[in-house]
């Protein structure tokens, strides 16, 4: 059956996920509070991340390339970020905010940089493999028509 | 007996931190009611003008307009009682001394899980 097979193929993906430290126990906190009365509920939590995500690093790439960076407004997109991160269980990306943090204390443009490439990779990377999952999702869910 | 209407005040600026707050606060049965307040200046606000007094303010730390410290000291300067929670990610003893200073009745960590919410709305009386 085509939905047995998206089903494994899409615990594979969550499995691996875990595996790699993408993810953490808030993921599971939020798929457990999902139920028939919030069907979308993870789909939800996961796409405001994702556009919450683009949206910040856009926005902190622009405030690393000004000649005099303001490092407090730049901790706060990275705290919004790492906030963000904490809710959906984006266990990488949320280290890796707690290290950029660091070099926003130490007002480290180079620090910062160097932290935002790395975000931005993590951030995508995961990003990919949560549009991956919410397809299966669909597909799973087409294989069964509404009555 | 019926039980009581629990209403709550969730006051937190990020969506993705409200969306996940109210699910869980609905899973550990505290979510009857809840408003929300993006800002600590609009929580204010909320508990000043509510037609009934809020059962518990959830509230977060880094907010623009007004933050969570000094939305706790103007609630508390109206006279109002309702559990204050501070939530934040940075648990500092600092941090949370500056809010139990402020007039909060506790600390938890985010991000909020059924569990967490569990332990509250159970101190408080509210589950």
């Amino acid at each position: 059956m085509a939905a047995a097979a998206l089903t494994s193929q899409l615990n594979a993906l969550v499995n691996n996920m875990f595996a790699m430290g993408l993810l953490d126990d808030q993921f599971q906190q939020l798929q457990m509070l999902q139920d028939s009365t919030a069907p979308d509920f993870v789909s939800e939590v996961v796409t405001l991340f994702c556009d919450d995500g683009e949206r910040i690093i856009c926005e902190l790439a622009r405030q690393l390339e000004k000649p005099n960076v303001d490092f407090d407004r730049v901790d706060s997109y990275v705290h919004q970020l790492k906030g963000s991160s904490a809710s959906v269980g984006a266990q990488k990306v949320k280290n890796t905010c707690i290290q950029f943090r660091e070099f926003c204390q130490q007002r480290s443009r180079d620090g910062c940089l160097k932290t935002l490439d790395l975000v931005r990779t993590e951030f995508y990377d995961l990003r990919n493999k949560f549009q991956a999952m919410l397809q299966l999702e669909q597909q799973i869910q087409a294989c069964y028509p509404k009555h | 007996m019926a039980r009581k209407m629990i209403r709550v005040l969730l006051v937190e600026d990020e969506e993705i931190n409200r969306v996940v707050a109210r699910a869980a606060l609905k899973a550990a049965g505290g979510g009857d009611v809840v408003d929300e307040a993006e800002n600590g200046e609009v929580a204010v606000q909320r508990v000043r003008d509510a037609a009934a007094p809020y059962d518990l303010v959830l509230m977060d730390k880094q907010m623009p307009v007004m933050d969570g410290h000094e939305a706790t000291r103007r609630i508390r300067g109206m006279g109002v009682t309702t559990p204050i929670v501070a939530v934040s990610s940075d648990g500092l003893p600092a941090d949370v001394d500056a809010f139990i200073t402020a007039g909060a009745d506790d600390f938890t960590s985010k991000p909020l899980s059924k569990e967490k919410l569990g332990v509250i709305l159970a101190k408080f009386r509210l589950a």
